[in-house]
């Protein structure tokens, strides 16, 4: 098709008339809108000492775990965990699995991405 | 310097009154509006319905957004812009039901008892098919053709350089002709019959 076909075609569309009662639906809209409560604005002033409150129970909580959880997480990966040999042999399978997953997952996502770059998608 | 055309004027004055707080004087701008609108949104998904819905919304929004029209810019290009958005969010959330470019059915052979007929329904195929393009190549397209072919506008309503836009209409061409290829042969047949005749 040559582009002057194209345009030809393309740009000639006829023209689609609004029903009768389009107007008057869309100004029913703006009335509701208009006539709604404003939005009840966020209360800065309440949240904001909840805000803060939460904030130093978190920083506590995260200074406590560091303090009494990390030591003793220290201690337990000392005490090496014994596998027994019958099991070795599944993990190492299930390892395999998961690494070829990770992969195909690495690849769909790299190819849908590229495909949507290009358009094609 | 141009003078100022009437409908913006109107709308200007119109959007006025609505900002200090004259709600109906927005029946004004929608009455002026909708005609557009609605053809915009029906080059967006050819259905009547749905077209009106989504030239409902974009008036809500230019309502809300309404303080937000920045003057030195027109009007109509604010509520184009804004209308493009919307349209195009709301049928990212809900698809209109398109079918596959590479199921658009292939124009049949001419048919010179009833060219009419069958130019009617080839051009249908060929705006079904822009719908069928993938988003970054339909709303270029769409929006080329319903300014009337004026690259600039239709690059300033999607917000995008014109250089981008012209890319991205001739990527869409090519599209389109490589779905269509035996209709350039096809016009040539149809022209060379009609000569004849």
């Amino acid at each position: 098709m040559n582009p002057e076909s194209m345009d030809r075609i393309l740009a000639t569309e006829e023209e689609l008339v609004p029903s009768s009662g389009f107007l008057a639906s869309v100004m029913e809209r703006v009335q509701e809108e208009a006539s709604a409560p404003p939005p009840i604005p966020f209360p800065w002033l309440r949240a904001i000492p909840a805000l803060v409150l939460a904030t130093a129970v978190l920083g506590w909580g995260g200074y406590e775990f560091a303090r009494f959880a990390l030591p003793a997480a220290g201690e337990l990966a000392l005490a090496s965990p014994r596998i027994s040999a019958t099991l070795v042999t599944p993990l190492k399978e299930a390892g395999w699995v998961a690494g070829s997953l990770a992969v195909s997952l690495v690849c769909w996502l790299l190819s849908s991405r590229l495909a949507g770059r290009s358009g094609l998608l | 310097m141009s003078p100022i055309p009437q409908s913006a004027c109107e709308d200007l004055a119109d959007v006025n009154r609505v900002l200090a707080g004259d709600v109906q004087a927005f029946e004004g701008i929608v009455r002026r509006w909708q005609g557009p609108l609605v053809n915009m949104a029906w080059r967006y998904c050819r259905d009547r319905g749905r077209a009106e819905e989504l030239a409902q919304e974009a008036f809500i929004r230019a309502w809300r957004g309404l303080a937000q029209w920045r003057r030195e810019g027109s009007f109509s290009t604010w509520l184009f812009a804004l209308a493009a958005n919307v349209f195009r969010t709301e049928l990212k959330r809900f698809p209109t039901v398109t079918a596959p470019m590479e199921s658009a059915p292939e124009p049949s052979g001419p048919a010179l008892q009833h060219r009419d007929l069958e130019d009617r329904s080839r051009h249908e195929v060929l705006r079904r098919a822009v719908l069928a393009l993938p988003l970054r190549y339909r709303e270029p397209v769409v929006l080329f053709y319903f300014h009337e072919m004026d690259l600039a506008a239709a690059a300033q309503t999607m917000g995008m350089p014109e250089g981008t836009m012209k890319a991205r209409l001739s990527r869409a061409r090519a599209l389109l002709r490589s779905r269509f290829p035996q209709l350039e042969s096809e016009h040539a047949a149809l022209h060379f019959a009609g000569k004849e005749a």
